[in-house]
């Protein structure tokens, strides 16, 4: 029953966790509408013990363990802020100076979570990833180094927009190449790239960038999308660029694959969703946001810059707002009312967590009401990545990134916990 | 009465037996012949009990004849009067018996006492002989404690070592066969050859002395000759003098100037020496010169240089003052505080010429309390030079130096022990008087040869000439571009705020032709009022905004947009770059924290401005940065997606050429000048 990652949270904490119950737990929701019950006590024995009353169905209360359960916005603990940036003292030398300069102007673009779950990757904008060891960070004698990189490495020569990691290796890409590292080998610190593939782009001034980068585990091959609108797939077994996916009208910003059928979804800056049916390589269904008057904001554009897919359900988000689809239907169902434009959206359970401009991470409901907006170290966020790896169940966290040399770690879906640096 | 009358009789039956008569016969005898042996021989041959039987026998009879005599007294009668004067009789007898008893009882008591006596006698005088021996032994014991612990004074001789007398030591001395087996010998002899040596030693000190004493005398001779030609070369040198002024070769000066630099203070004199030798060696610009009164240096230094015993000294001063009056303590304090920060006579004058004919100067002051040196700095231009109001700290004696070395304020003393000395007479920090002193900048104390423990307790503050000499053509290169690099901001401000953004044409290929945002103002404004700006808060809290620096605040305006740039000018100016933030106002407030173009303008001029310094020493990088800002503001302007809802025609009609407006996730605007093509791309 305990929650094994939460077993790093200090008795006293515990003892002393008043919790409230989430505001959205009112019966009166519409029939379908997800209602979701988060009750928690904290036990004598220094664990928590989530119940979750998830009423899909009228099912009974079941007791969830070892899931990330959120647990609250106004969750009554106090977390000190850990790294509170204090001026210093010491005057500094050009290199110093130089340096701080590229650390307050970095922007990190892209994590991925290493296979065995216990490493994160993050890619920043001068083209260095940056290994971070999550179990050495979340363990009970972590110190100011353990949240330092074990290991960085210049990977790129521009910015790392995307990054993916498959069973062995970590995929980056950013200014035009993809790039494949080892894990293993990067972990022993030998940072040599194991191939590099540019998809076939007809020839320009400028070579067009990756933005996303998506695995189809069933084909065994890669999809990648950016600058030159077009979806390029690759196979990971021969290494060859199978099939251009044209249709796109301005390059395209994000991808993400259905998990049933060999469909994918790709959001563009031309304001397009499109959704591709793999087998026959061609278009399956168009749906122009920025057309729908509810969900289009002119002021800030039409493009399309973060995407999320569940079942039958899309949302996205960018200039236009922030619109949960249903897509058999192409109908927008809910609208959340985020004015910033968001830059990544996740799906999590019966939430939906999204984050951009300004530095927080909104929950919402499926219906629409904002849960909780759970404050980060950045002042904008561009990705968020949920530990899921079944083989770390202690390294289960949430982080983000963005316009910051930080990565915040959010052991506790209320609140951040600390943050790994650059 | 009958039977008493029987007893009375047996007892007279007995006598008459004739035994006891022959008994007092035989007593009687005795006691004749006691005429001729006294009693006391009796006495020995008596039995002590028997004596005592007879007593007791004698007291029975006397007792029954006493009653026997009363009762015939009682019965009265004819023939009473005799039997009477018969008992009598006996009794008299018995008497006699018991008196002669009693004189045996004294003898014999006397005889006791005697023997008594004697025998304690005797014991008294065991008892003291037996004390006499006892204290004969322990004198003894004394003497011979005292023998053992006699200490010979050969001991204290460092005899040379057993193996090596042996070995040395001629065998009539050593004497192989005896000494061997007797340690007594052995040490007679080794003292013999001690003394032999010590002989032989005193011998040879005896002649090394004599040996002294002729070398001293010849000394003397070839001193009188040196003196004696003293005055013959002085006369030479006076008659040379003509010579070498007709000649132009400035001996004579230069050596008058040695003279004064022989007053100097180690720091200062380590500090001239250097940089006149780094002067002649490198640098044909620099000049260095002495200032000040000679014969004060002299007076001061009468009794030969301590100045690394400064604190005694000050002691010393001290009392002297509270000796001489006695006034106010305030007026105490202020005197012990001006002998504190008291400075040396001389200075040294340095003068660097830099290549537009500019000047540097700088004078070296020697703090003789405090030991430290301390630098004042005078720049003079060639022109006079029309000073714009931002530039109004560049060029003052009170900062143009600061940070020459990264940290290098010269607002706090670098010698740890003054703080002690401070206290003591209430100077809190030494940056009061900084102005009045001169700036104990760290590179000025390193070219005086000072080393002061900083983190590591090395080092003692000796004038050393390697460190001077080690820091000497680095200080002096970086004093050069420090002034030249003050001097070119200092007419770039004088642009600046007439709104003209001065660009070189070696550096115009960073920029394109046509730039329509412009520079409309340029102003100083304090530390604090940058620490209060809100889109600031980044670089103060990564600790880039000290209050050495110099800071200033640009507004860049195209149409109804106007961007105000914050500028951190680090004092150490261009190798430290101006760090910019921004903050655009035109449809609402952008800054950094709102708007990811914004951010990347920045990091545009921040980050990437090692392409904007253009040639070295690249003292155009704030203009350029300048310029490019102009240049950003006009993409980030022309590039902003039109509102199509909005009515009419854009704002800013898109001029420049881009090849795409946005690119990548977080929608980057094109910032990237490309010279000769002229189209702007994405970094």
């Amino acid at each position: 029953m305990a929650l094994g990652w939460l077993h790093w949270l200090p008795r006293l904490l515990v003892l002393g966790l008043v919790l409230a119950l989430p505001r959205a737990t009112t019966g009166e929701q519409a029939p379908g509408a997800w209602r979701h019950k988060t009750t928690a006590f904290a036990g004598s024995a220094g664990n928590i013990q989530v119940l979750g009353a998830s009423k899909r169905s009228g099912s009974r209360a079941r007791p969830v363990s070892g899931r990330l359960r959120h647990t609250g916005s106004t969750l009554g603990l106090v977390v000190p802020e850990m790294e509170r940036a204090t001026p210093l003292a010491v005057p500094l030398g050009q290199a110093e100076v130089f340096q701080a300069l590229q650390r307050l102007h970095m922007t990190i673009f892209s994590q991925s979570v290493s296979p065995c779950g216990k490493f994160l990757a993050a890619g920043n904008n001068y083209g260095q990833i940056a290994i971070f060891s999550l179990s050495a960070a979340l363990s009970s004698e972590a110190k100011e180094e353990s949240k330092k990189p074990v290991v960085t490495f210049q990977a790129h020569d521009g910015p790392v927009y995307s990054m993916v990691s498959t069973d062995r290796q970590l995929l980056s890409a950013g200014d035009g190449e993809v790039k494949a590292w080892l894990w293993a080998e990067i972990l022993k610190k030998g940072c040599k790239e194991m191939w590099r593939r540019q998809p076939p782009y007809r020839t320009s001034l400028e070579v067009p960038e990756i933005n996303a980068l998506l695995l189809v585990p069933k084909e065994n091959s890669l999809i990648l999308a950016g600058g030159d609108c077009q979806l390029h797939t690759m196979d990971l077994e021969t290494g060859t660029f199978t099939r251009a996916l044209r249709g796109h009208t301005d390059y395209i910003h994000c991808l993400a694959l259905r998990e049933r059928s060999p469909e994918v979804l790709s959001g563009s800056e031309d304001g397009a969703v499109r959704l591709w049916d793999l087998r026959t390589a061609k278009e399956a269904q168009i749906i122009e946001v920025y057309k729908h008057e509810e969900c289009s904001r002119p002021h800030n554009g039409r493009w399309i810059g973060c995407l999320a897919t569940d079942a039958d359900w899309m949302v996205c988000g960018g200039g236009p707002a922030l619109t949960l689809w249903h897509l058999r239907s192409s109908t927008p169902t809910t609208i959340f009312p985020m004015r910033a434009p968001q830059k990544h959206v996740t799906f999590y359970q019966d939430l939906i967590l999204s984050a951009g401009q300004g530095h927080c991470i909104n929950h919402w409901q499926l219906s629409g009401e904002l849960k909780a907006q759970v404050p980060g170290s950045s002042p904008g966020l561009l990705s968020l990545s949920l530990n899921q790896q079944p083989a770390a169940p202690e390294c289960k966290v949430l982080t983000a990134a963005g316009n910051s040399c930080r990565v915040d770690v959010f052991t506790n879906l209320g609140y951040r916990a600390f943050s790994l640096s650059f | 009465m009958s039977s008493e009358s029987s007893k009375k009789r047996k007892p007279k039956v007995i006598r008459s037996d004739g035994a006891p008569a022959e008994g007092k016969r035989n007593r009687s005898d005795m006691e004749q012949e006691g005429k001729y042996y006294s009693e006391e021989a009796e006495v020995d041959l008596r039995d002590p009990g028997r004596d005592y039987e007879l007593y007791k026998y004698t007291c029975q009879e006397l007792q029954r004849l006493m009653a026997e005599i009363q009762d015939l007294k009682s019965r009265g009668g004819k023939d009473v009067a005799i039997e009477i004067e018969e008992r009598r009789i006996q009794s008299c007898v018995h008497f006699m018996t018991l008196k002669k008893l009693n004189r045996l009882a004294h003898i014999r008591l006397k005889k006791g006492r005697d023997q008594t006596h004697e025998a304690k006698q005797k014991v008294d005088a065991y008892h003291l002989q037996l004390q006499n021996l006892l204290y004969e032994v322990m004198h003894l014991q004394k003497e011979i404690t005292k023998c053992l612990e006699f200490k010979s004074k050969h001991e204290e001789i460092d005899l040379v070592s057993l193996e090596e007398f042996y070995k040395e030591a001629p065998p009539d001395i050593s004497k192989a066969e005896v000494t061997m087996g007797d340690p007594h010998q052995q040490t007679l002899a080794r003292l013999d050859w001690e003394l032999e040596q010590r002989k032989r030693l005193a011998e040879k000190y005896r002649e090394c002395l004599s040996n002294k004493e002729k070398i001293l005398k010849e000394i003397e001779v070839k001193k009188e000759y040196l003196s004696s030609l003293q005055p013959r070369l002085n006369s030479i040198m006076q008659a040379s003098l003509p010579v070498q002024e007709y000649l132009f070769m400035p001996f004579d000066q230069a050596h008058k100037q040695y003279e004064t630099a022989r007053h100097l203070p180690p720091p200062l004199y380590v500090l001239f020496v250097q940089a006149t030798a780094y002067g002649q060696a490198c640098d044909k610009t620099l000049s260095v010169a002495i200032e000040g009164s000679v014969d004060e240096a002299k007076a001061l230094f009468k009794p030969p240089d301590d100045s690394q015993d400064d604190e005694s000294d000050s002691d010393a001063e001290e009392e002297q003052t509270t000796k001489r009056r006695r006034p106010t303590l305030g007026v105490q304090l202020d005197d012990k505080r001006k002998e504190m920060l008291k400075r040396h006579p001389l200075s040294v004058m340095v003068d660097l010429k830099c290549k537009d004919d500019s000047m540097l100067h700088l004078t070296f002051y020697y703090l003789m309390n405090l030991n430290i040196l301390t630098v004042k700095a005078k720049v003079t231009t060639a022109m006079e030079l029309i000073t714009p109001i931002s530039a109004g700290d560049l060029l003052s004696p009170d900062s143009v130096l600061s940070c020459l070395y990264p940290g290098d304020h010269g607002k706090k003393t670098p010698n740890p022990a003054n703080q002690y000395q401070f206290d003591k007479v209430g100077i809190l920090t030494l940056r009061d008087y900084v102005i009045d002193l001169g700036h104990p900048y760290l590179w000025v104390q390193k070219l005086g040869g000072l080393h002061f423990p900083k983190e590591q307790p090395q080092h003692t503050v000796i004038a050393d000439h390697s460190l001077s000499a080690s820091h000497m053509e680095t200080t002096m290169k970086l004093l050069k571009t420090r002034v030249q690099s003050r001097l070119a901001l200092h007419k770039q401000f004088a642009s600046l705020e007439h709104g003209i953004v001065p660009i070189t044409s070696d550096c115009q290929y960073l920029f394109p032709a046509k730039v329509v945002s412009r520079l409309v103002k340029w102003v100083t404004i304090a530390h604090e009022d940058y620490m209060e700006l809100h889109f600031t808060k980044d670089i103060v809290e990564a600790g880039l905004a000290g209050d050495t620096n110099l800071y200033y605040m640009a507004l860049i305006e195209r149409g109804t947009a106007k961007l105000q740039a914050a500028v951190v000018v680090n004092p150490g100016y261009s190798s430290i770059p101006p760090i910019f933030q921004l903050c655009l106002n035109w449809k609402g407030e952008k800054t950094n924290s709102n708007d990811d173009n914004i951010r990347a303008m920045e990091s545009e001029v921040n980050v990437c401005y090692k392409e904007l310094c253009g040639p070295r020493p690249s003292h155009q990088l704030l203009t350029n940065q300048l310029q490019r800002l102009c240049v950003l503001l006009d993409v980030y302007l022309e590039t902003e997606s039109h509102d199509d809802s909005v009515e009419g025609p854009k704002e800013f009609p898109q001029e420049k050429m881009c090849l795409r407006l946005f690119r990548g996730p977080s929608r980057m605007k094109p910032f990237k000048y490309n010279h000769p093509q002229g189209f702007f791309s994405h970094r």
